[in-house]
């Protein structure tokens, strides 16, 4: 039960990271949003099941729908939201720019989650969505946790290959031209906002789906549960995988998340410090962030994007070349330093001009 | 007593401490124009050397301050040594997230050492004055002072020294300082010293002012150093002063007539505002075109 456990939670962040990757490696916008999506999905899933609060507990709506009707509406709400910080990050910020904006936004929607009760309950969260559908389905409890773990695949499965199909249609091609040189995109004629515009609608629709999943996975949800800090794991995920490669990226998704924090799960933790190991793992995680992007930023399988898969598409300059410029930049003085890499050709470049 | 001077008196010692961290975070964005997202972790850990020396130092101030400087410019340095010039020529954003990583490493690694839970780090707040219309503690005037200081120094630093010339050389153009015979690769490790001094002292005026802190002191404060940045403009040192007052003074006083617990969401809504229509700062005029970095 334990591993089924853990089968359906990398599942579900499968999702979200095939989101994120849209958002981040087709069209190279680096997102710290992502994370409250996946809340606000999560609560809006549980405050439209859940039924009336009853008081000191309160949080809005408080409905009595049926679950999949729920996660319908919530992801409406999530992409309307994530609508009007799109609307405002994507307009004309890019780069550092982008990530400060969406990271802003979503600490301002988070410390008000965290304050204003009536909205979802401050810090205690909601809770009170336990397996929906069991009676109805003549499950026992392990028999729904597999079922539910087995529709969690299958819902991985048809995003896997919604995702791939777009990225290989024309808007696919069109989202990677804009990351490459949005200048140039722009010169072909491309409507550089409504391309990145819709593709980060899309990664939120993801986004909220996957909270209405883990709305049903964790069956209570608090602000602690959700923090930037989660969604570098995710991106740590991408990052192992491999950018702009949904194959890649759902792979790196279950490596971080079986093999990892599994695997980290049996380092030491004194017993007077029960934070140790936790802390450990992180630790790691963020290692494991600087050195893929550092020696291996296309990650572990490179993004194949391309009409027939026969063919092997031209690459740009390989970044294996632009690390090795990096340090030779950097040598004794008196040597002119090599201006930086022209922007779009290394690896990890993602539109970033 | 009128509330709002009052107000306008907490606020400025806010952005005192505010105006500190932005320089420093500035200053690293000139030289090597990245977005250190590791910048808070600069405050952490001169707040956490500061409480460790404690038992050393007793309630030495001067002591305390010194010694936090000083952890605050070996992680400048240590940061831009193994991190930051490792990155070299890559994009600003590959740079940002490489330092997200840091700041991830950084703050369990003091969870490992101190635990997960706040410390209690304070000294006497001293007094009340009245300063004219303002109502301060001394350590708010200590603060005040010595974040006005610090300025000044960095000033005098940047107009008129020759490391100072190096400084704003570098930051208009790395590769022409170099062939002009300027030592860019020293002059940057040493901006971030600098950098990374001024934040460890800001760390541990922050901390030493509100009394208890965790982990998390520098990357929750992070965002806030970032909008005071941008109300300034990134990379600008001076205008950034006039961001961290604005930013400063507003928190207080939105907090103080709504809640306090709000006082970061106008913040960071104001970050957002900002983004949307001033991204180059406020003192720079129709700004709100294309910003790309």
């Amino acid at each position: 039960m334990y591993w089924v456990s853990v089968f359906t939670e990398a599942g579900i962040f499968a999702i979200l990271a095939l989101g994120l990757d849209v958002v981040w490696g087709w069209t190279g916008d680096f997102d710290l949003a992502f994370y409250g999506y996946l809340a606000l999905g999560s609560y809006m899933t549980f405050v439209l099941t859940i039924g009336k609060p009853t008081p000191p507990v309160e949080y809005i709506i408080g409905w009595h729908l049926p679950v999949l009707l729920s996660i319908v509406l919530a992801i409406v709400v999530v992409v309307g939201f994530a609508a009007v910080i799109g609307a405002i990050a994507l307009r004309n910020l890019r780069g550092i720019y982008f990530a400060v904006t969406t990271l802003g936004a979503v600490s301002a929607m988070y410390l008000l989650v965290e304050n204003y009760t009536p909205l979802f309950d401050g810090f205690n969260g909601v809770y009170g969505l336990v397996n929906p559908g069991q009676t109805a389905l003549n499950l026992t409890y392990n028999g729904y946790r597999i079922a539910f773990g087995v529709v969690v695949l299958i819902v991985l499965f048809l995003a896997y290959l919604l995702v791939q199909r777009l990225s290989r249609s024309p808007f696919g091609r069109m989202l990677r031209s804009v990351r490459e040189d949005e200048r140039a995109a722009a010169a072909y004629g491309r409507q550089v906002f409504w391309a990145k515009y819709r593709s980060y609608l899309f990664g939120a629709a993801l986004a909220g789906l996957t909270g209405g999943l883990f709305a049903i996975f964790v069956s209570a949800f608090n602000p602690s549960a959700w923090t930037p800090q989660e969604l570098l794991v995710i991106y740590a995920a991408i990052l192992v995988g491999g950018r702009g490669n949904p194959r890649g990226v759902i792979l790196g998704t279950f490596v971080v998340y079986v093999g990892f924090i599994e695997l980290t799960r049996y380092l030491p933790s004194p017993a007077s410090r029960p934070d140790f190991g936790p802390a450990l793992r992180q630790v790691l995680i963020g290692l494991m962030i600087i050195l893929m992007l550092r020696f291996r930023p296309e990650g572990v399988f490179r993004e194949r994007p391309g009409v027939d898969s026969e063919r092997e598409p031209a690459r740009p300059l390989p970044s294996d070349a632009v690390g090795a410029l990096a340090p030779a930049a950097t040598g004794g003085p008196g040597v002119p330093g090599v201006p930086g890499v022209p922007e779009g050709q290394a690896a990890d470049d993602g539109g970033s001009s | 007593m009128n509330t709002f001077l009052v107000t306008v008196g907490v606020g400025l010692a806010t952005a005192a401490i505010l105006a500190l961290s932005a320089v420093a975070f500035t200053l690293e964005y000139a030289v090597s124009r990245i977005a250190n997202f590791a910048h808070g972790e600069f405050l952490t850990i001169g707040a956490y050397v500061a409480y460790s020396t404690q038992g050393i130092f007793h309630e030495n101030v001067a002591a305390a301050a010194v010694i936090a400087a000083a952890a605050g410019a070996a992680a400048g340095l240590v940061l831009n040594v193994l991190v930051i010039e490792q990155f070299r020529g890559r994009s600003a954003i590959t740079v940002l997230i490489a330092t997200l990583g840091v700041a991830l490493i950084a703050e369990n690694v003091l969870t490992m050492i101190y635990g997960a839970a706040n410390v209690t780090y304070s000294f006497a707040q001293g007094n009340l004055h009245h300063v004219g219309p303002f109502l301060w503690t001394t350590s708010d005037i200590e603060v005040i002072i010595s974040a006005l200081v610090v300025a000044g120094l960095i000033y005098l630093l940047l107009q008129r020294t020759r490391f100072g010339k190096a400084i704003r050389a570098v930051s208009q153009d790395r590769a022409l300082a170099q062939v002009s015979g300027i030592p860019a690769r020293r002059i940057i490790m040493q901006t971030w010293a600098l950098a990374g001094a001024v934040a460890g002292f800001a760390g541990f005026a922050y901390a030493a002012t509100i009394g208890t802190f965790g982990p998390l002191l520098g990357f929750n404060f992070l965002l806030l150093t970032i909008t005071a940045t941008v109300a300034g403009g990134l990379g600008r040192p001076y205008a950034t002063l006039g961001g961290a007052l604005i930013v400063g003074l507003a928190i207080q006083i939105a907090g103080t007539y709504t809640s306090s617990a709000y006082e970061l969401v106008f913040a960071f809504l104001l970050l957002v505002l900002l983004m949307l229509f001033r991204p180059n700062g406020v003192f720079v005029r129709r700004s709100s075109v294309a910003v790309r970095a």
